[in-house]
């Protein structure tokens, strides 16, 4: 026995932080069963290549980062090799999987030609990890939410080639695309374009039936996961509620505007605001990154109010027919700037208070402006 | 997990509100030339000298105040030598062969209750001078000082807290010295001339409370009452334990005395009151001794000077031997750690703790943020540790990390297990220097 020296404080909270990616892998769950379940081995396959696709880079990135240090002798390959393998660790292996396991549920289930989804489902989650985390220093040091990046990344590439839905479980309208490209590839106005929206009912986009990615259809099961992260704290709740409420507020007063001047059904355009697309699998799994976001409790609630507003306004105005993983980024960027030393701090002074309302309000007045001048016109 | 800290869990079956034993005095008593405050002494004593108890041995200068030494025991000065203190220092220490008679200092006399009464408020200064009177919670910090300045007190509050978990040693002495720690802050409120005495005592502790409400029956309208106030961590701090017992928030960079507060320690209020009555200084104090490397934790009531193998003997030596142990004086939160067992009691070591040392490898901080939510100055550890590894001082200064009050809780909250207090005590060095 001998007595060891430490500093202050000498007990630990019972956490780790293989404990919290674990969490996070639970609550991923029931949506990867159900993607399984509903689109068969091809979900199976594109989880499969997107994880493991993740893990290799992660490692090669673990050998490279703790090579033996320079000392005047020559190593072979074999020494440096079980070097770097004495640095890895559980999380090495658990981010990687996590960050693979969302990258494969926001992309598409198959191509058209079929052998374009391998290149994407590759290229994107090398890009995801390489660009969007290892660069900057691997767990810990990104600003990018690596499935975001590599879904974007693939989205610019071969987003032409995606086909959606293509199994017995969904009531598939129209071929190959969704929903909400459906809407943003219409020909008519703004507003009146919308009328396409009744074709699915709500129940429909709560259980998935509708076209879309492989995971993010299946409201249900996001919504145990959801649960699940909340109830373990292994996600934000300030991310969750600020992004969620503040999307469904801009969405409830963009619908007065869509219904009053398109003559929509309200209550079917706020089931098509919440349920289509991927807000509410941006809000569980790729906002609740807690790398990616600010680090105290007003910056939070900012960062989910930032990206509520870039979600409806680029859903509502863009050229895209997604907005999520876009505003993710976006919102990524702007993270440092929330937490930038000279006005950084946990509480709600009455300055970052207004601050927030001034920006809230600015995406307010660019919704009223914009659907309520333009867009009836066929 | 993302989730502030309020609570920290308690240990289910080591030690929990066991009644103290009483040492018997061992046959050498060291007492402290130096300590953590004061760099040099005096000793007045030589080898083969007769001393009492409570005899004043030395004087201790530490720059701006000098602080009398006493003797805890009567006996034979036996010679001088090297231990760890508290502070985790190697001091040197007189020894003094115990003669088991105890007989006190004949030259300190008691005083009567109506000379208490008519004493003022620099008669008490002198008296805790006189008597080395320090904080017995672990500050060290002189007492008297509290008591030079003539600002008008309103409330004094004493804190019986103890907010640290696995520690009850101050619970143990308000069971057990009940009336003479109310005593103690009767000659309080005469020496602040104040109307209002609040103990604050942590909710959990519900015979504690009982029992001193009951016994307060008997002074009723004295303006002694006790204080429940919730069982967070640092609830012991004085700023928390100011705002939740009078919701009073005293912004950093204030004292207390400026908005009419006075507050003390428990165990302090039991050495003023022997102080004061009989003008003797602290020779006894409770230890609690615990830890999961601690075959039967205990509390203890020990003459001051006594070296702590004595207690460890007493509670069966250590559980596990193999093991490495970690071995700290003070509550597990913010305790210094010693590299060393060889250590003597002093007046202000609360508690010893004996910890299986558990090596805990730092992972990356994935900035969940548990760290800012749970800083009770509203700091952000976080921040402040990436400006220390930047060695970014406008920014550390900016982040104002000198408001830390070392509580511990970003450390113990971590999800990597990173040592996030170590960084924001370099951060702390780094923003003192110009």
């Amino acid at each position: 026995m001998s007595i060891i020296k430490e500093t202050s404080p000498h007990i630990h909270r019972k956490d780790s932080l293989a404990r919290m990616l674990i969490d996070v892998l639970v609550s991923l769950s029931p949506v990867s069963i159900t993607a399984i379940i509903v689109f068969g081995l091809p979900a199976l396959r594109n989880l499969l290549i997107s994880v493991a696709v993740m893990m290799a880079a992660e490692f090669v990135f673990v050998l490279i980062m703790n090579r033996i240090p320079y000392d005047g002798t020559k190593h072979t390959f074999k020494e440096q090799f079980l070097h770097g393998c004495k640095a890895y660790r559980i999380h090495h292996i658990l981010a990687p999987i996590v960050s693979g396991v969302i990258f494969a549920l926001i992309m598409p289930s198959g191509s058209n030609p079929g052998y374009v989804i391998y290149i994407a489902l590759i290229l994107g989650s090398l890009f995801g990890i390489v660009i969007g985390k290892l660069v900057f220093g691997g767990t810990g040091q990104n600003i990018f939410n690596p499935a975001a990046a590599g879904m974007v990344f693939a989205k610019l590439c071969f987003g032409s080639r995606y086909v959606y839905g293509t199994n017995g479980y969904v009531n598939a309208v129209s071929s190959g695309g969704t929903m909400l490209s459906d809407v943003a590839s219409s020909s008519s106005s703004l507003i009146s374009r919308y009328e396409a929206i009744e074709q699915y009912s709500a129940l429909d986009m709560f259980l998935g039936r509708i076209p879309g990615t492989l995971g993010e259809t299946f409201k249900f099961a996001i919504l145990l996961g959801l649960i699940y992260l909340l109830i373990r704290r292994a996600a934000d709740y300030r991310v969750v509620i600020s992004y969620l409420g503040g999307y469904a507020v801009l969405m409830a007063i963009a619908g007065i505007f869509v219904s009053v001047r398109g003559g929509v059904n309200y209550g079917q355009w706020m089931a098509f605001s919440l349920l289509s697309g991927g807000v509410l699998f941006g809000a569980t799994y790729m906002f609740t990154d807690p790398v990616t976001m600010p680090i105290n409790a007003p910056g939070r609630v900012m960062y989910g109010l930032l990206g509520a507003g870039l979600t409806a306004t680029i859903r509502l105005f863009g050229a895209l027919p997604e907005g999520v993983a876009f505003s993710i980024l976006i919102c990524n960027l702007v993270a440092p700037a929330l937490d930038h030393y000279t006005y950084s701090g946990n509480r709600f002074t009455k300055k970052k208070v207004l601050f927030t309302c001034g920006i809230f309000a600015a995406f307010v007045l660019a919704i009223c402006l914009g659907l309520g001048f333009t867009g009836v016109a066929a | 997990m993302i989730a502030p800290v309020t609570t920290i869990a308690d240990t289910k079956g080591l030690l929990g509100t066991l009644p103290s034993l009483r040492l018997d005095v061992p046959d050498y008593i060291y007492t402290a030339t130096d300590n953590a405050r004061c760099s040099k002494s005096e000793i007045f004593v030589k080898e083969g000298d007769h001393v009492y108890m409570g005899q004043l041995i030395g004087m201790r200068d530490g720059g701006f105040f000098k602080q009398p030494i006493h003797s805890s025991v009567s006996g034979i000065v036996d010679g001088f030598e090297e231990h760890y203190h508290r502070s985790g220092k190697k001091v040197k220490f007189v020894r003094v062969k115990n003669d088991h008679k105890d007989e006190w200092d004949p030259s300190l006399k008691p005083r009567s209750d109506e000379e208490i009464a008519k004493l003022s408020r620099a008669d008490f200064s002198k008296i805790l001078e006189d008597c080395a009177m320090v904080g017995l919670g672990g500050s060290s910090f002189p007492t008297y000082v509290k008591f030079n300045n003539d600002k008008k007190i309103e409330v004094i509050l004493i804190n019986a807290i103890e907010c640290e978990p696995y520690i009850t040693a101050d619970v143990r002495l308000m069971e057990e010295e009940l009336e003479k720690t109310i005593e103690g802050m009767k000659y309080l409120m005469i020496a602040f001339d104040c109307k209002k005495v609040l103990i604050c005592v942590k909710k959990k502790h519900k015979s504690l409370i009982k029992m001193y409400q009951e016994f307060l029956r008997r002074d009723e309208n004295k303006g002694i009452s006790v204080c429940p106030v919730g069982n967070f961590y640092p609830q012991g701090w004085e700023i928390a334990m100011i705002k939740s017992a009078l919701g009073i928030d005293i912004p950093s960079g204030h004292l207390p005395s400026e908005f009419g507060i006075a507050n003390f320690n428990v165990s302090t209020v039991w050495g003023i009151y022997e102080a004061v009555k009989y003008n003797r200084p602290v020779v006894e104090r409770f230890i609690s001794v615990t830890g999961d490397g601690i075959r039967y934790p205990s509390n203890f009531r020990v003459r001051i000077g006594t070296p702590l193998k004595v207690l460890l003997d007493k509670c069966g030596g250590y559980a596990d031997p193999e093991k490495d142990k970690v071995f700290i004086l003070g509550g597990p939160m913010m305790g210094a750690s010693l590299p060393s067992d060889d250590c003597i009691i002093t007046k202000t070591v609360t508690s010893v703790l004996v910890f299986n040392h558990v090596a805990a490898e730092e992972g990356p901080c994935i900035r969940c943020g548990s760290c800012v939510y749970s800083c009770p100055t509203h700091l952000e550890p976080k921040q402040i540790m990436d400006a220390v590894k930047a060695f970014d001082k406008e920014r550390i200064k900016a982040l104002n990390p000198l408001r830390c009050i070392e509580c511990g809780l970003c450390t113990y909250v971590c999800t990597s297990h990173i040592r996030v207090t170590d960084y924001i005590r370099r951060a702390k060095m780094f923003a003192k220097t110009k």
